[in-house]
């Protein structure tokens, strides 16, 4: 169905590369409440489901000292109990009903990913208003589900020597912007939330003027939005949420961080401060990334895994935030790497950007890379919400996805090397190493 | 075409959409194309997306057909393919994906190795080419397979840093013991340094043939276009002229008893476990109340694993269980962690529920289950990639192409009773494979009540 669409929409191919013929702004449709509430609407039959997926404007960077990692928490009890509905009845209804559903929480934004059978849009949408505002926190299923966060925490970070360099790098490169911390929080916080505390923090943030609500999939559009008004209509808008004041001072020289643990192999990250994602400068950063580390070709890889065998694997970046967050190099160094030299070759990697810029060549292959990448996100209909949600909480509106790719097609080569020659600086750096214990100098 | 014409098109279409929305639940009927050479390709256009994905498996040309002493040849052969040809070389070819935007792997399974490729349409002829020219023409250069070696070796000592990972090779090995399933695709440290490029082109030469080849293509692409383009690219590739090697793998392996494998792992703060015992075969006609009754047991959030120990008692972030299966044999296993002091606390549990599993499910368990797999199904044959690997694995194993709608007919008839049949018969009670990964000092004491283990340092060599 969807594919006899795409004959008759060809006009905006001419005024754009890049605009998707089968999913256009125009396919969108938005409807805000009294309350606040944004909701985007995208009929796509498909598949006989749908996406309906929730995202709120709160992160870790909302959080502060004692009670890090709280946005993920109570990303994980809202899955645990309403008044209406009691501890895991949410998912125990929905699996019913055919469902199945995720959430995620990152530094910028809080996700809940619902898929199931249209059958279920009712019940579904019932239980995502609800959760809205009405969480019971029950404080012996509070304890419960601490476990399950000090178990992640082990599993991803404690466990794993990468993830402990990046934190340690994080915490050193970002020292007054929240971002200092990771998603997960610290251990110590983890252990000592306080009931009362994830309450206020809960009503501070989850409120329909601080969320957007998005719909993919086999639905009709009106009958869809009467749900949503019976559902959401009666929930009272809440404060708007305090800003995130703090500005991350510009770092004053280069910083180094050194751990020594128990490992076979070492791990290496260096990181340097870069804009946010609304800032001009993020797009050629961004399209530089792809350009540096973007496949088996790209600049880094070909030095550090192919000719100097230095690095197992390497990859990073630059990531999509509200607030300046980093641009980060991570490699996997071989056992028995000598780090001063991965250091060293990344370093004049780029500086070679910094003194020659890249080609119109690696322009063009990061453009390819970027307008499949965004069609290859675009399949599904949890793509496809994926997409609009991410847009709508990091740029302020789902619109921007649909420009996104002209505002790549606009950088040129001298803006990436200026964005290069700005960031890659020593003052702006942080470099962590993690030696196995006892081994390598 | 004017705006007015275009407007009256989209109104029939429209109009379409809801008696033909159903019918996109299972898989659409593919068309099919035999090349001279002898490979079969399905093809299904789906214009949605200006994308074109391309699946193909060659049969016997997995790890299941490796000789006992060169475990991982398989994958290595794979990785290499890409690694240089006649035409072009190691660098060229991944600048050549990358120009693109493409994606393009080739890589080793068990019974077959497969090589999946997508890009944009415009893009596709090219990304062809290219797969075809490594599928054909590699040419297995010394010091590629020199760097590739080395950094197979490396990553085998770095696994060994994150238990999570670490457990699932111990398995294997304990499972499977010498069965070609156990062989770990990437090499072993005693596996990886005798392999030279001989036994490279011997493997890519005895395995990788046309007539064994099965591929589907799915997008954005004309058949005609199609069909061009395949009879220039994978089309020319040369039949062996030799009679194929067989290619099945041998049965499963039996389990008679326990056998308990501990790890030492003096760093880790928590203990990764994995138990499994003998599945089902791929086909078999308990499939369907075997699904049913694993979503139950450990194959959903609310599952019986999951409830107990994630959100009843917070004792983990993670735990289920899962079914494989080959036409030779099956595989059920279960797998969790917990941190080093509630290890026994949590097998106690896994144990427990293993035990009830025989007694059955609720009436609305049952409902659930089924409602719950029905429901998640549509989505797995959503993408063109999805769709390209359903035909291929359906055409590969001869399962035919309304398998899933006899599977899903088979789920919606499955019964309490006969869900409670299939968790007496796959759930096991005394005869599995139990391996623990953990810091010994902390969680020995905790293991010794369920029998006699076999502990190793993690420092020792090999899985």
């Amino acid at each position: 169905m969807r594919k006899k669409l795409f004959l008759f929409v060809p006009v905006i191919l001419v005024c754009s590369a890049f605009v998707s013929a089968a999913f256009r702004k125009e396919d969108v449709k938005v409807h805000k409440l009294d309350n606040g509430l944004k909701v985007l609407f995208v009929e796509d039959h498909g598949i006989p489901n749908v996406a309906l997926y929730t995202f709120f404007r709160v992160g870790s960077r909302n959080e502060r000292p004692g009670l890090t990692g709280v946005s993920h928490f109570i990303e994980h009890m809202m899955f645990n109990g309403t008044q209406k509905f009691g501890p895991g009845e949410f998912d125990r209804k929905m699996e019913f009903a055919g469902g199945a559903n995720n959430a995620f929480t990152s530094d910028d934004m809080t996700g809940y990913t619902d898929w199931f059978p249209a059958a279920a849009l009712e019940p579904m949408i019932e239980m995502e208003a609800d959760r809205m505002q009405s969480l019971l926190l029950d404080p012996k299923v509070l304890e419960s589900e601490r476990g399950v966060i000090a178990s992640e925490r082990r599993m991803s970070v404690e466990n794993n020597n990468d993830a402990i360099l990046a934190e340690n790098v994080r915490a050193t490169a970002i020292m007054a912007h929240p971002y200092h911390w990771d998603v997960i929080g610290w251990m110590s916080d983890i252990l000592s939330w306080k009931r009362e505390d994830v309450l206020a923090y809960y009503r501070t943030y989850y409120a329909p003027n601080n969320a957007v609500l998005i719909l993919v999939g086999d639905f009709d559009g009106p009958k869809a939005l009467d749900l949503i008004k019976k559902y959401y209509t009666g929930i009272l808008p809440g404060l708007p949420p305090p800003a995130v004041a703090t500005v991350e001072p510009p770092q004053m020289g280069p910083k180094d961080v050194l751990i020594r643990k128990e490992a076979q192999a070492p791990s290496f990250e260096m990181v340097f401060h870069a804009p946010n994602c609304t800032s001009p400068e993020f797009f050629p950063l961004s399209l530089l990334d792809l350009v540096l580390l973007n496949g088996q070709s790209s600049r880094l890889y070909k030095r550090l895994v192919r000719e100097e065998q230095l690095a197992l694997n390497v990859g990073g970046g630059t990531q999509e935030s509200i607030d300046p967050l980093l641009f980060t190099i991570s490699a996997k160094p071989r056992p028995g790497t000598d780090l001063a030299k991965l250091e060293a070759v990344i370093l004049e990697e780029l500086d070679k950007v910094k003194t020659q810029g890249i080609t119109e060549s690696e322009r063009q292959k990061a453009l390819n890379a970027i307008k499949s990448g965004f069609y290859f996100g675009l399949q599904s209909i949890n793509g496809k919400a994926t997409q609009l949600g991410q847009a709508e909480i990091l740029y302020g509106s789902f619109e921007n996805l649909f420009t996104q790719m002209d505002q790549y097609a606009a950088v040129t080569l001298a803006q990436v090397q200026e964005a290069a020659k700005k960031y890659f600086t020593e003052n702006n750096r942080t470099v962590g190493k993690l030696i196995p214990q006892g081994g390598v100098k | 075409m004017n705006a007015r014409a275009k407007l009256a098109c989209l109104a029939v279409l429209l109009l379409l959409i809801p008696a033909l929305s159903g019918a996109a639940t299972r898989l659409p009927a593919p068309e099919k194309f035999s090349l001279k050479n002898g490979i079969t390709v399905y093809y299904f256009k789906s214009a949605a997306l200006p994308l074109v994905s391309f699946r193909m498996w060659i049969r016997g040309a997995g790890t299941a057909n490796e000789p006992a002493d060169l475990e991982g040849v398989a994958n290595l052969t794979a990785n290499q393919m890409m690694k240089g040809t006649a035409k072009m070389d190691a660098d060229a070819i991944a600048e050549a994906v990358d120009f693109l935007g493409a994606r393009l792997s080739i890589g080793a399974s068990d019974e077959y190795a497969s090589v999946n490729g997508e890009s944009l349409k415009e893009h596709f002829p090219r990304l062809l080419e290219i797969a075809a020219d490594c599928l054909t023409n590699p040419v297995f250069k010394d010091d590629e397979l020199q760097k590739e070696r080395k950094t197979r070796l490396d990553s085998l000592k770095a696994v060994k840093d994150n238990p999570g990972s670490a457990v699932r090779y111990y398995f294997a090995k304990a499972y499977y013991g010498s069965h070609p399933l156990g062989h770990l695709a990437n090499g072993t440290e005693i596996s990886l340094p005798k392999m030279t490029t001989a036994d490279l082109k011997s493997f890519h030469q005895k395995y990788y043939r046309p007539e064994r080849g099965v591929a589907a293509v799915v997008g954005d692409i004309e058949k005609q276009a199609l069909l061009d383009l395949l009879n220039k690219t994978i089309g020319l590739w040369k039949p062996a002229g030799s009679a194929a090697p067989a290619a099945a793998l041998p049965p499963l392996p039996k389990r008679a008893g326990k056998k308990l494998i501990l790890i030492d792992k003096p760093d880790a703060t928590q203990a990764y476990w994995i138990l499994g015992a003998p599945g089902y075969p791929l086909g078999d006609a308990i499939t369907p109340q075997a699904v049913v009754m694993n979503t139950l047991f450990g194959g959903r959030f609310t599952s019986w694993l999951s409830t107990e120990l994630r959100i009843k008692r917070g004792l983990t972030y993670g735990a289920s269980s899962s079914f494989q299966t080959w036409p030779a044999g099956g595989l059920f296993t279960a797998s969790s962690y917990t941190k080093n002091d509630k290890i026994g606390e949590m097998l106690d549990l896994v144990f427990d529920l293993m035990n009830k599993a025989k007694t059955g499910f609720t009436a609305e368990e049952i409902e659930s289950s089924r409602n719950y797999i029905l429901g998640q199904f549509p989505p797995t044959l959503e993408t063109n990639a999805s769709k390209a690997t359903a035909y291929v694995r359906l055409m590969f194993y001869n399962l035919g192409f309304d398998y899933y709608d006899k599977y899903l007919a088979g789920i919606q008839a499955v019964t309490g009773a006969s869900a409670k049949d299939a968790a007496a018969k796959l759930i096991p009670q005394t005869d599995y494979v139990l391996v623990v990964v953990g810091k010994s000092a902390e969680i020995k004491k905790q293991l010794e009540k369920y029998g006699t283990w076999t502990e190793r340092k993690i420092t020792d060599p090999g899985f």
